[in-house]
């Protein structure tokens, strides 16, 4: 049920034929974990978070530097030397303090990721390397935890959805690894990439529109170019091969 | 059999800066012979040592991917290939 307060503050998107007060209810119920505090989970988590998702779990284990404030816009020049999380959660309480935001100072890694992500309805990928992204892809895909894959690079961002069970996942699309790298990037690509994250996890919620699901979307911002791939479930692929919705 | 191949820009350094290169072959991996012939740099972006695509290469058949056996897929005069490498930056 939503307070006077939250159909005021939500009003413009409660306006939105298909979404409703039903929709933010839905937003106001939602779980969503959100793995990296960087560019992608910077602009993924304040769009959440004003959207009024009742609880996001954000984790992270960096220090802000000050080569990461061209991008990562949760973090601002005081808060150079400080944990991403607490820079993060300080801003997106700020932003909606009726919500509520979880910090965790941890590295993902295969011991730890399924306790973390437990009890959450989404994750949303916002890392910078591609072996914790398969981390997170595998415990989606056991969880039965829809996944919202974004990356970048330069002014080249991507973004699909993994709904598990139902369609390809990340590792039908990628099989390889990219040695670890210090990457080029514009500032607004993960913007970009981040605000089409949380553009699908907020559809996903509310149970609107088509989501990315079995296609993997290119922007190409130099030429300000989008570009869709289709995907295929890949039958033999070695996290998902076997898996049918709600089978795990 | 004409065929445009979209290049990752990772690899337009390879090509002086074309995006876009017109290739002849009846398969993918024809295709991608007559890309190393006409820019021989091409092939370290490509593939390894072993001769076998790398692993962080993906290409795709008119928009659809041509995983397995990328390179044995059958082409036709007009068809579009993009080629595109694996990004996971954050």
């Amino acid at each position: 049920m939503l307070t006077r307060s939250e159909l005021a503050r939500y009003d413009r998107q409660i306006m939105v034929r298909g979404f409703g007060v039903e929709g933010q209810e839905k937003l106001k119920q939602a779980r969503i974990f959100i793995a990296g505090a960087g560019g992608l989970g910077s602009a993924a988590a304040t769009y959440l978070m004003a959207a009024g998702v009742g609880m996001i779990r954000v984790v992270d284990h960096d220090m802000v530097e000050l080569s990461n404030l061209n991008r990562q816009v949760l973090h601002w020049d005081e808060d150079i030397g400080k944990k991403k999380v607490d820079s993060a959660t300080e801003k997106l309480k700020r932003l909606n303090p009726s919500l509520k935001v979880e910090a965790i100072e941890e590295m993902i890694t295969e011991a730890n990721i399924s306790q973390l992500v437990a009890g959450f309805d989404l994750i949303v990928d916002a890392m910078d390397n591609l072996p914790t992204r398969y981390l997170l892809n595998k415990v989606a895909l056991e969880k039965n935890i829809p996944l919202f894959h974004g990356a970048v690079y330069g002014f080249e961002g991507r973004a699909m959805t993994i709904i598990p069970g139902e369609t390809a996942c990340l590792k039908c699309v990628y099989r390889g690894v990219i040695p670890g790298e210090k990457f080029p990037v514009i500032g607004v690509t993960p913007a970009v990439i981040g605000c089409i994250q949380a553009t699908e996890a907020i559809k996903y919620i509310a149970g609107i529109g088509q989501l990315l699901a079995n296609r993997l979307l290119i922007y190409d911002g130099l030429n300000m170019k989008f570009t869709e791939f289709r995907l295929k479930k890949d039958p033999n692929c070695e996290h998902c091969g076997q898996l049918v919705r709600g089978k795990k | 059999m004409s065929v445009r191949v979209n290049l990752h820009p990772n690899l337009h350094q390879f090509t002086n800066d074309q995006a876009i290169v017109e290739v002849n072959g009846n398969t993918v991996g024809q295709c991608l012979d007559d890309l190393v012939k006409q820019f021989p740099q091409i092939r370290q972006g490509l593939f390894g040592k072993d001769g076998k695509l790398l692993n962080y290469v993906d290409i795709y058949v008119n928009l659809e991917s041509s995983y397995p056996e990328e390179l044995a897929k059958p082409v036709k005069d007009g068809d579009e290939l993009h080629i595109t490498l694996i990004i996971a930056g954050g």
